[in-house]
């Protein structure tokens, strides 16, 4: 196992070689990165520059003046911000945890080689995050209306005695957000999964299974620590995706009844194009998104005890 | 030789690099002229956007052949979010590249583009008499006495009902017509115990049937300077929230949640009227089998003084925006919607469309009876309603003031006062508009 | 008991399939519904199906969005395999404190919703549309651009590369081979997975790629396949058949991607790589 984890071209001791190799793979490393760096401070960091600047304007449309905080005073006593962000944090905390348990979960099963009918299984489970949102939104609405499939479900199970009102209950429809996002983004999560497994040494299991530990254990004491730096990645992209979550509120519910299932994203939007357009305000709203993102990933990476 | 390959890739991606970032720099050195530079040339083709291919889209297009001038139309269909989205980024970034000569905007959000983009649209005073057309068109689409927006149609509104199911219980078209929200929501009871069937068909996050009973008593979400949130002491709003809330108590709507299910709510014989603009005419028509069974009275009326059974769904109005080729955007809309009568004949017997020209509603074409609606002459009576329909402001704030109310109104629905509802959905509009 | 897991593994795997597979299904059945039919969730399959593609063929130019959604697509997937990788490789083989801070920076890119940075990036190309007209408001060039490079793809390949036995680089170094001769004859066929995995990722998210290229992107002959299909919704009196037909159409590639790609998944295979 060691030898696996093993890095030769480590980090820090390169510097402890000769001079001039150092400096030539130093060099070199930065060629590899700067396409990326390059690309990525023209499209993403200057446009971000502006947007902070904006942060700081208010204005209808192309009449914007700079206000200084105020955008940023005006969010915490703005209720439908405050609503948004609640929203938000519901999503992030129940969903998550659930969608990427889930998708470890299938991904193992599917990596059995003994297993049949496996590429149907894969594709079946990916299928969701490809069809399209316009027919998932208009199924979903289908299937939690109030007398549509998952109500007849119900009362046939004798679970429910009335119809639900799935999507005009504030709580009822955020857990159809939820089951939304996560109908939608397990399979998505569930290939990187597979695709890190094939990093593992088989042997490992083999050795382990000689050694009599059971599917259980080799769960968690060798794929998990395996995939330690896939797992980390995931839930990093899940929660910057679930912050940003927007298709799903916007198609399915809009963002109600009232504001119960409105999101951050959604309420940008609704600042830039739904409503008289102030940019400004919106990208105030923006960057409240950038902060959490930072704090939680620092959360997220601390947690994992990435290896420095 | 991999050496040699290696500085070859590098230098490609160095050439790459350098091109990307030259291109990045004279963008931010241009942003800003460029609307100024490109003025000079007046192109042959103009664009504009739309968003139906059965109802606008058809109607440039068949504007486009009663036409005489040198000019080429090229008609762009988008959906009408997707229009809003394009504009606002557009108009914004401030670069006027890629945004059309003429374009088609929701009355409710005219004033918005109107004051947020005062440079970017070319009044059109010299090229119509804004005095031809219905005058709650006017209010809307014009800005600082100038008319911006060639009105286009009308969503003037009608009670469609199915006539077979009225009938059972016992009412004829002349119990519907002019009547009041309270007494539909009578009938409805009835209509439900006679036959069974639900009234109406909601979707509880949209409130556009709150919008169509206040502005038949001539009010909206702001007061007539278009600025004021007016929630607070609107006794048309409270009448509005009263008549919804004891509808939803009446159990008698069939909830929906979706345009496909709104839809499907009457296509398939679920529920007894739709209390809508117009437009919804095509819809009902696309169930053939109810051919016959439907009619259209007029849209009740709030039980106040001053309210009318008239009032209005939707609608949209024609800009040109102030690119190179306004000229000629201008002079085609108002040599065509602005003073063709003929043309419009054509409007209703092709595409269906009810304009908001008046003198256009003398010609032959109004006069139609309409089969799907037992021999109705459905656009004599809607022109003849548009006349009725009290002009209002609807300022620029009537989506973001919408959401709160709908809030709001599902506090309202749950018990709270609504004193208190208005109140706090008047306290939050103000800080939210400030 | 084995046989019981079995049994077990295999109900549940079904399970999931068929609650993953309903709305698709419920797609393949509609397509062959009329509209009202659809909007009333109509279960069973009709004889609209030729109807409804001829109405769709014929009143939107579903062949020019095929066409370009597969050429947007197919050059974004390249570069975006090529430049993430090339720098997830490069982050983490060359590890140097100054390139992990930038490293760290670059992740920041990913945590502005796009909302946010979209007037002032449509402005950028707009300025460039004079000197640069290729690259302009309303090219494909401008479609793709900023959507290449991104710093998900570096963050994957970098997680990616965490996994990579590093051994093989030094092995690479003493045979002689220059440090891309490495990249590209070592690495690249060793994370043949992880490749697939990013194809899929950036095939799917190109397709289906819409507020971007919805402002960017003005003229019909330009028009990609989710911008026609929000088209087709657009109406008073949507055809929801018409819809549905389409919505399968544009689903098929990244579904034929995905299941073209997915054979790289097959367990063990990569031990014998490894050797």
């Amino acid at each position: 196992m060691s030898k696996v984890v093993n890095r030769a071209g480590s980090p820090y001791l390169e510097r402890n070689k000769s001079f001039g190799r150092w400096y030539r793979k130093n060099y070199i490393g930065w060629l590899f990165i700067l396409l990326a760096v390059a690309g990525i401070s023209l499209f993403y960091f200057y446009p971000m520059g502006r947007a902070l600047l904006l942060s700081f304007q208010s204005g209808m449309g192309s009449n914007l003046e700079y206000v200084g905080l105020n955008n940023y005073i005006r969010l915490f006593s703005d209720p439908t911000f405050i609503a948004a962000l609640t929203n938000t944090f519901i999503y992030l905390l129940i969903q998550v945890p659930i969608m990427i348990l889930l998708a470890l979960f299938f991904s193992v099963l599917l990596n059995d080689a003994t297993l049949k009918f496996k590429g149907f299984f894969r594709t079946a489970i990916f299928l969701p995050c490809v069809t399209s949102l316009v027919a998932y939104a208009v199924i979903f609405k289908y299937l939690f209306g109030v007398d549509g499939l998952i109500n007849q479900f119900l009362m046939d199970l004798s679970l429910i005695s009335q119809p639900l009102n799935w999507l005009s209950d504030p709580v009822l429809a955020k857990i159809t957000i939820i089951a939304a996002i996560t109908w939608r983004w397990t399979g998505y999560n569930m290939i990187f999964y597979l695709s890190a497994l094939q990093n593992i040494d088989r042997s490992m299991y083999e050795a382990a299974r000689i050694d009599g530990a059971t599917s259980f254990q080799q769960f968690f004491y060798i794929t998990v620590p395996m995939l330690k730096p896939i797992i980390l990645f995931t839930s990093i992209i899940s929660t910057i995706g679930t912050l940003q979550i927007f298709d799903e509120i916007m198609n399915i519910t809009n963002g109600g009844p009232g504001n119960a299932t409105l999101s951050i994203s959604m309420y940008i939007y609704n600042l830039s194009f739904e409503y008289s357009p102030d940019f400004g305000y919106a990208a105030t709203v923006s960057y409240v998104i950038v902060i959490l993102v930072v704090i939680l990933s620092l959360i997220q990476f601390k947690v994992a005890g990435d290896d420095k | 030789m991999e050496d040699f390959r290696f500085k070859k890739s590098w230098l490609s991606a160095l050439v790459l690099l350098t091109f990307l970032v030259l291109a990045a720099c004279s963008s931010d050195e241009e942003g800003g002229a460029s609307e100024e530079g490109e003025a000079a040339e007046d192109p042959d083709t103009i664009t504009a956007w739309a968003w139906d291919p059965n109802f606008n889209i058809a109607a440039l297009e068949t504007a486009k052949e009663s036409y005489d001038g040198d000019v080429e139309l090229d008609v762009i269909e988008n959906a009408q979010d997707d229009i809003v989205s394009k504009l606002n980024t557009g108009l914004s970034s401030g670069t006027m590249k890629g945004m059309p000569n003429i374009v088609l905007i929701e009355d409710q959000r005219a004033q918005s583009f109107l004051q947020s983009y005062p440079e970017a649209f070319f009044p059109i005073d010299d090229y119509i008499n804004p005095e031809d057309f219905a005058s709650y068109k006017l209010a809307p689409t014009s800005l600082d006495d100038k008319q911006y927006g060639l009105p286009f149609d009308t969503g003037v509104t009608g009670l469609f009902f199915r006539t077979d199911y009225l009938e059972e219980a016992g009412y004829t078209m002349e119990d519907l017509t002019d009547i009041t929200w309270e007494e539909y929501i009578e009938i409805g009871q009835d209509v439900k115990e006679t036959t069974g069937k639900d009234m109406i068909s909601l979707d509880p996050n949209d409130l556009g049937l709150i919008r169509v009973m206040i502005q038949s008593a001539g009010a909206w979400y702001v007061d007539e300077e278009g600025t004021n949130v007016n929630i607070e002491g609107n006794e048309p709003l409270r009448k509005a929230f009263e008549n919804y809330k004891a509808m939803m108590e009446a159990d008698f709507v069939k909830a929906n949640s979706d345009w496909s299910q709104f839809i499907a709510s009457f296509n398939s014989g679920d529920v007894a009227t739709v209390p809508s603009g117009n437009w919804i005419g095509a819809s009902i028509e696309a169930e053939e089998s109810q051919a016959g069974d439907w009619a259209v009275a007029p849209i009740p009326r709030l039980d106040m003084e001053g309210a009318v059974n008239a009032s209005n769904q939707g609608g949209s109005s024609f800009y040109v925006l102030n690119v190179p080729g306004k000229e000629k955007a201008a002079e085609f809309l108002g040599q065509t919607f602005g003073e063709n009568e003929e043309f419009y004949q054509d409007l209703v017997n092709d595409v269906g469309a009810i304009g908001t020209y008046t003198p256009a509603s003398d010609g032959e074409a109004y006069q139609t009876e309409n089969e799907f609606f037992g021999g109705q002459s459905l656009i004599s009576d809607f022109s003849t309603w548009v006349e009725d329909i009290p002009s209002v402001n609807y300022g620029m704030h009537t989506y973001s003031i919408e959401d709160i109310l709908a809030a709001e109104m599902q506090n309202y629905l749950k018990g709270k006062s609504l004193d208190d509802a208005f109140a706090d959905a008047q306290a939050q509009a103000e800080a939210q508009l400030k | 008991m084995r046989k019981l897991k079995r049994i077990g593994v295999y109900t549940f795997l079904s399970i999931a399939a068929l609650v993953s597979i309903f709305p698709f299904l419920w797609m393949l059945v509609s397509m062959t519904n009329k509209s009202v039919d659809v909007t009333q969730g109509r279960l069973l399959p009709g004889g609209h199906l030729f109807e409804n593609v001829r109405v769709l063929f014929e009143s939107v130019s579903m062949v020019t969005a095929l066409v370009n959604s597969t050429i947007i697509a197919v050059i974004t997937t390249f570069l975006t395999l090529l430049i993430g990788s090339l720098a997830g490789y490069g982050f983490e083989i060359y590890r140097t404190p100054g390139r992990d801070r930038i490293f760290n920076i670059l992740l920041l890119s990913m945590m502005i919703p796009f909302a946010a940075i979209m007037v002032p990036l449509y402005r950028m190309f707009g300025g460039v549309s004079a000197s640069i007209p290729f690259l302009g408001i309303d090219t494909l060039a401008a479609a793709i651009l900023p959507t290449v490079i991104t710093a998900f793809f570096i963050f994957f390949f970098r997680q990616n590369t965490k996994m990579f036995a590093k051994e093989l680089v030094e092995a690479g170094r003493i045979d002689g081979l220059s440090e891309l001769g490495i990249f590209f004859r070592i690495y690249l066929p060793t994370m043949k997975t992880a490749y697939a995995a990013a194809a899929i990722i950036a095939f799917m998210n190109s397709w289906n790629n819409y507020l971007w290229p919805l402002v960017v992107l003005q003229s019909p002959e330009n028009q990609t396949i989710p911008l026609l299909i929000s088209n087709l919704g657009a109406g008073y009196s949507p055809d929801y058949g018409v819809i549905m037909t389409a919505i399968v159409i544009a689903t098929l590639p990244t579904a034929l991607v995905f299941f073209i790609m997915q054979r790289h998944f097959v367990a063990g295979m990569m031990g014998s790589v490894k050797g």
